[in-house]
């Protein structure tokens, strides 16, 4: 991943000078999430003026496109990329917001019936994994990684898999652009399929957030869909980014009693230090807004303010994919990767449509 | 990439996590709307 797209090794600088360098690319993912916005609302009245058949393209597929175009052509130039890299930070940003237009009890319902196809969903994508890892003769080591990244939270899962398991950051490079690429892959071909299937917005948001390992390809994979969607796909993800700690503790036991790590010795601690914190957010303002912190026209403004903050997230999703440098890793991870999502999908699909049977969504 | 393995040591410069400031953000940005600072956030 010799030109992905992150925070750069830094020699030591003021805080207000490591400020400074990200607000470029913090401009640039406004400016090509604005685009976007601009394109869903103008493109579609021009074609309708001219009597043009059109698709109506969402902001979300535009902010992608306009950023996969800039990545892939021209690329993103170096002064930008400190700030494109915070697009993980609006996500996340977006995501408590986000939480306000979550009644708790909704929370407690959707994320309880998440929280089961979440479990069946991890236990059966890594045993899958690890059995087509060695199918292929992968490295062990990226194969837990790989696993790790389809069952769990993508990029995420992978970093804090490797910290603990000690694997390569070959391994681990592997391993993020196999899943990026699936990932971006999912954007073109999960609103299809669900559409294809006359898949409710429910069952789709909660296959999104349940298939789709990246948070930000979860969001926007589920937003491309429909706005409700969208909100399921990411109480979905989230609830499956809730079980990362637990399944790195898992791996870390594994490999330390393999003598190829170290031993954990507080694992509430290591638990908690690899819990993502913003689902605490995203809860705790679910909370306040189910006991009316807020008025209507407030819990309206905090789900705009999301929606502000998702945009500059798509516009990074497509602006940190570069499809050359990902082919540059390798055919065999990707399509151990590529085999393990498609049966992963198919897997979360069945999960779903039972789920829909029992609670009728 | 969001979070290259290189990058991961350089959340340290920034006090918090990712996380950690995305929570703080959030919430300061909720308490501004609810104290009535920003009325209206249009979409």
């Amino acid at each position: 991943m010799a030109d992905t797209i992150a925070l750069p090794q830094v020699r030591p600088a003021q805080p207000s000078l490591q400020f400074l360098r990200i607000i470029p690319g913090v401009l640039l993912l406004a400016a090509v999430g604005y685009a976007g916005k601009l394109l869903e609302k103008n493109v579609g009245a021009y074609a309708k003026a001219h009597h043009w058949t059109f698709p109506n393209i969402e902001y979300v597929l535009w902010a992608i496109l306009i950023g996969l175009a800039i990545s892939n052509t021209v690329g993103v130039p170096q002064i930008f990329r400190a700030g494109v890299a915070t697009y993980e930070f609006w996500l996340k940003a977006g995501i408590v917001l986000l939480g306000a237009r979550f009644l708790l009890g909704d929370v407690l319902k959707l994320g309880g019936v998440s929280l089961v196809l979440v479990a069946i969903e991890i236990a059966g994508a890594t045993a899958f994994m690890i059995f087509l890892g060695r199918a292929f003769g992968l490295r062990p080591k990226l194969t837990s990684l790989l696993a790790v990244g389809s069952a769990v939270c993508g990029v995420s899962a992978i970093i804090a898999t490797q910290g603990a398991i000690e694997a390569d950051e070959e391994d681990s490079s592997f391993a993020i652009a196999a899943i990026l690429a699936l990932g971006a892959l999912s954007l073109f071909t999960f609103p299809l399929i669900g559409h294809w299937l006359h898949l409710s917005d429910h069952a789709y948001g909660l296959w999104a957030g349940l298939a789709v390992d990246n948070t930000a390809e979860a969001t926007a994979a589920g937003a491309l869909y429909s706005d409700a969607a969208g909100k399921l796909a990411v109480l979905a993800k989230t609830t499956r980014n809730a079980m990362i700690g637990f399944v790195v503790l898992a791996y870390a036991i594994y490999w330390a009693s393999q003598g190829q790590a170290k031993t954990i010795g507080n694992k509430a601690a290591f638990l908690w230090q690899k819990f993502p914190k913003f689902v605490l957010g995203f809860l705790l303002i679910s909370v306040l807004a189910t006991y009316q912190f807020f008025t209507k026209d407030q819990i309206t403004a905090l789900a705009n303010l999301s929606r502000w903050a998702f945009l500059l997230t798509f516009a990074g999703v497509g602006l940190r994919t570069n499809f050359r440098e990902m082919r540059k890793q390798g055919l065999r991870p990707f399509a151990v990767g590529a085999i393990g999502e498609v049966v992963i999908a198919i897997f979360t699909l069945g999960l779903v449509a039972g789920a829909g049977k029992l609670f009728g969504f | 990439m969001s979070v290259n393995p290189q990058s991961v040591g350089s959340s340290k410069k920034w006090l918090l996590s990712v996380d950690g400031w995305a929570v703080l953000a959030a919430f300061v940005a909720a308490l501004l709307i609810r104290a009535g600072v920003f009325k209206h956030i249009p979409w």
